[in-house]
């Protein structure tokens, strides 16, 4: 004590404070470094929402004692962090909100096969990669949001009738960040080539105008509002909406079901083991409870989403997977197509 | 007068600090220049004069709009005599305490569609009329001008403080009138006080990322954060950000040049200030009402929607005990991050004001590059330089320290410089020549005086600290989300109630160094 008043005598308070706290500062950096986690723990990357995954991952905390690191950032943030971390991420796993990024992590080394046998029963083929470096965790169908004060449904067939100029001023779109539009817009191209994809773009572009959002719940509130009439969101932010609000006049609307048409845009929510993960028991530990019933219920129940294993049911609530034809552009392609889309997207000056 | 001083290992050390501090600058113009421009090319097209427009237009309507909110009440406080005078004197400081995109958040709450305000507003006309939409430049700027008009206030206030009156009583000695008087002798005197304030707002405003995302008001700093986080586009990213920058060196010029134009109007002998006029009941009234108005709305009504939502969530059981967690993170963050800066920053003023030769100098200017970078361009290029250079420190807090330091250590050189050339340099030389060494007159001579502006310094570099957020976003470590982050992630999906007890812990804890910036005598130069 009497030395650190000598010091402080002899220095004065404020340089006293700040050689002090730089001491501090070095303890901490040399304490942080190895920023090594025990095993029985997994480092998570998440581009979902913290509401959507975080009850999921805190109940695998609570039944296995496993402890789970959490990130949240965007889909494709986090695949550019991975991309620059290379072999020093700390992440185990990455989960996103949709396969295309999962696929693009793929396509650059940055994830490695799932060996668990419990993946090739219990997920179809559709939903996961070749390999299996990344798995569907829940589906969700791109659909068109109506107000039902405003709109009658019988009058739209087709996603890309939205493009037409008569939707003018009544549609809000996803910004042209959104992974969703990305994705949306490349199975318009893969399923009806490059022209119709560019009138797409163009069309709901002039169309929305300034009713551009980087939330689907922000789309699915302004419909409900009536500020405007129509959106294209994922399908399970209008039945969450509607679990809150049962009154608000809104509905789903699954289009291009006609012989011969693209199908409904179905997309998964999804996970990879990234290449360099230092705990793999763990990061299996995890994807096989996710993929357990008891995980896939609650992504069915609490999220509203399709379950990816089938033995488990989709909430009653939603259209049951079974009454709708989905589009059959494999998902991997999203990856491979996403260049050419981001281009043409920013191209057209989407916002 | 340049002098040529031999290389002392001060020097060195200083030369050592500006190349570290330019580091992220040098590396986006290398990545802005490597590789295939024809995609940039695409960008140049089809966004860039939005974002041009948009920029440039916010920049300029909240400059005037600070400008008039900031003069206005500083001069009313300064000369006028009225009832509650002392509690404005320091109430107006407040707004700063209140992170851009906290206020952008209440605002979309508060005028949304179907909000609050049109419902009321609906209510009171009966009718269906619409207002405004939030999500335009007209949000913007209101949101932006209630964050920074204190800018100006506080050193518009300062001038008037430090004003000679004899300019004024000699313009109306010979026949101006008070308005003439105010307009074209008040105001030029105090021009170099509102230029360093339009440095602040502009730069603030063109740098801002929150408010404007949330705003969802398309300006460069957030197209370059969507460049690096929505696609893998850094050298798009790269190229608007050296437009940003070329933009914000011509201000930083202009204001460098104005500064020393101010040398002129500084007189010597005792000031005179003025004294303030007592005012009529009625006068008092109109400026407490115009007052309260302004102060509600920037930050009497924020703060209590905040309380209540606090409370909400709390009563909810939303309110964890992960926050105790996100207050240390915030706090320890910021402090080390003030410190740090204030420690190499004091060598690059030290000797830019007292051996200001070109080396010196071209070192302290150096430095002033970090705040004109946009947060989230520099935290890649350091992201980069840790993965690839020193990969021992990446993902620790180290990182995210440097990132604040880089960009926030120039809103601190500004105090520390102007409180070193207030220290006279005969002090120095007298401990000298009765044999002190450097470091030790530095200690006791020169810190000693110096001590208030450093302190100030201090303050403004913790108090911005506590409300960054792009290079937060990106840098943070696994776990250690700060109070900006997670007010970050509940307000971008709407929940305001969750959103509200982080913006309320921000408010508190940045009171106190706002209320302490308040009490000092800013003075541009």
């Amino acid at each position: 004590m009497k030395m650190i008043t000598q010091i402080v005598r002899k220095f004065g308070t404020f340089p006293f404070l700040s050689i002090l706290s730089t001491f501090v500062l070095l303890v901490s950096v040399i304490i942080g470094v190895p920023q090594l986690y025990a095993e029985g723990t997994v480092v998570v990357y998440s581009g979902r929402a913290e509401r959507l995954i975080k009850p999921v991952l805190d109940h695998f905390e609570q039944t296995t004692g496993t402890t789970v690191q959490l990130l949240t950032a965007g889909s494709t943030e986090l695949v550019n962090r991975l991309r620059a971390e290379k072999a020093r991420t700390p992440a185990d796993v990455f989960i996103t909100n949709e396969a295309g990024a999962l696929e693009l992590a793929r396509s650059l080394h940055l994830l490695q096969p799932i060996r668990l046998p419990a993946v090739a029963t219990t997920i179809p083929k559709y939903f996961r990669a070749p390999d299996n470096s990344w798995i569907g965790l829940s589906g969700r169908m791109w659909v068109i949001v109506y107000n039902t004060n405003m709109v009658d449904p019988l009058t739209i067939h087709s996603l890309l009738d939205l493009a037409t100029p008569s939707w003018k001023g009544k549609l809000a779109i996803p910004t042209a960040n959104s992974e969703y539009l990305q994705a949306g817009a490349s199975m318009v191209l893969a399923s009806k080539g490059e022209r119709t994809a560019n009138e797409f773009l163009q069309g709901i572009r002039d169309n929305a105008g300034n009713e551009v959002y980087g939330k689907n719940r922000q789309i699915v509130d302004a419909v409900a509002k009536g500020k405007v009439s129509v959106g294209i969101v994922n399908h399970y932010y209008i039945f969450r909406h509607l679990a809150k609000n049962p009154k608000a006049p809104i509905a789903p609307l699954i289009t291009d079901q006609e012989e011969g048409g693209m199908g409904a845009i179905m997309n998964v929510a999804g996970i990879g083991l990234t290449a360099y993960a230092k705990h793999v028991p763990a990061a299996h530990q995890l994807i096989a409870f996710l993929i357990s019933p008891t995980g896939q219920e609650m992504f069915a129940h609490i999220n509203k989403e399709y379950p990816v294993n089938p033995t488990v049911k989709t909430d009653p609530k939603i259209p049951a997977a079974s009454s709708f034809r989905a589009s059959s552009i494999p998902l991997t392609l999203l990856a491979e197509l996403r260049d050419p889309i981001i281009q043409e997207i920013q191209r057209l000056g989407l916002r | 007068m340049v002098r040529h001083t031999r290389l002392t290992p001060l020097s060195l050390l200083s030369l050592g600090i500006a190349a570290f501090l330019t580091f992220p600058l040098a590396y986006v113009t290398y990545s802005a220049f490597t590789g295939d421009l024809s995609q940039a090319g695409a960008l140049w097209n089809t966004r860039l004069p939005e974002l041009l427009t948009n920029t440039i237009s916010l920049a300029v309507g909240v400059s005037f709009t600070t400008l008039t909110l900031g003069i206005s009440t500083a001069w009313i406080i300064t000369r006028y005599q009225f009832w509650g005078r002392a509690f404005w004197d320091w109430g107006f400081v407040l707004p700063l305490a209140i992170p851009s995109f906290v206020l952008a958040y209440i605002y979309t709450y508060l005028l949304d569609t179907a909000g609050p305000v049109e419902q009321t507003w609906q209510w009171f006309t009966n009718s269906d009329a619409r207002i405004p939409s939030p999500y335009s430049f007209t949000g913007a700027l209101v949101v932006m001008t209630l964050n920074t008009f204190p800018y100006v206030y506080l050193l518009a206030r300062a001038a008037f403080q430090n004003f000679n009156l004899s300019f004024e009583e000699a313009a109306q000695a010979t026949g101006a009138t008070r308005w003439e008087t105010f307009w074209r002798v008040s105001l030029p005197l105090i021009r170099p006080a509102l230029v360093a304030s339009m440095f602040l707002v502009v730069l603030y405003v063109v740098s801002d990322f929150g408010a404007v995302s949330l705003l969802r008001f398309q300006t460069f700093t957030y197209a370059i954060y969507q460049q690096i986080t929505g696609r893998f586009d850094y050298q798009s990213a790269a190229l608007l950000s050296l437009l940003l920058v070329g933009f914000a060196l011509v201000f930083l010029f202009l204001e460098r040049w104005f500064r020393k134009q101010s040398r002129f109007y500084q007189t010597s002998g005792r000031v005179r200030t003025a004294t303030p006029k007592p005012c009529s009941m009625t006068q008092s009234l109109l400026i407490n009402l115009s007052f309260g108005l302004l102060f509600m709305a920037a930050f009497g009504l924020p703060v209590f929607l905040l309380i209540q939502w606090t409370l909400t969530a709390w009563t909810n059981g939303d309110v964890g005990t992960s926050f105790g967690t996100y207050i240390f993170n915030s706090v320890f963050l910021s402090a080390s991050a003030a410190t740090a800066a204030l420690l190499l920053g004091t060598p690059l003023a030290y000797l830019a004001s007292r051996i200001p030769s070109k080396l010196h100098v071209a070192c302290l200017q150096g430095a002033y590059i970090g705040y004109v970078l946009p947060g989230p361009v520099a935290a890649l290029a350091l992201l980069m330089l840790f993965t690839d250079v020193i990969p021992i420190l990446y993902g620790t807090v180290f990182v995210l320290i440097l990132a604040y330091l880089i960009h926030y250590l120039p809103a601190g050189l500004q105090a520390m410089e102007a409180a070193l050339q207030q220290v006279h340099p005969n002090l120095e030389e007298a401990a000298r020549n009765l044999g002190a060494k450097g470091i030790r007159t530095f200690m006791q001579v020169t810190f000693p005086l110096v001590r208030k502006g450093f302190f100030g310094a201090w303050l403004l570099m913790f108090l911005l600290c506590m409300k960054e957020l792009p290079a937060t976003l990106l840098l943070r470590p696994i776990g250690f989300d700060t109070l900006a982050v997670r007010i970050w992630l509940e307000a971008s999906e709407e929940l305001y109630q969750l959103a509200a007890p982080p913006a309320l812990l921000i408010v508190i804890l940045t009171i106190p160094a706002v209320f302490l910036l308040s009490k000092k005598n800013w003075q541009a130069g």
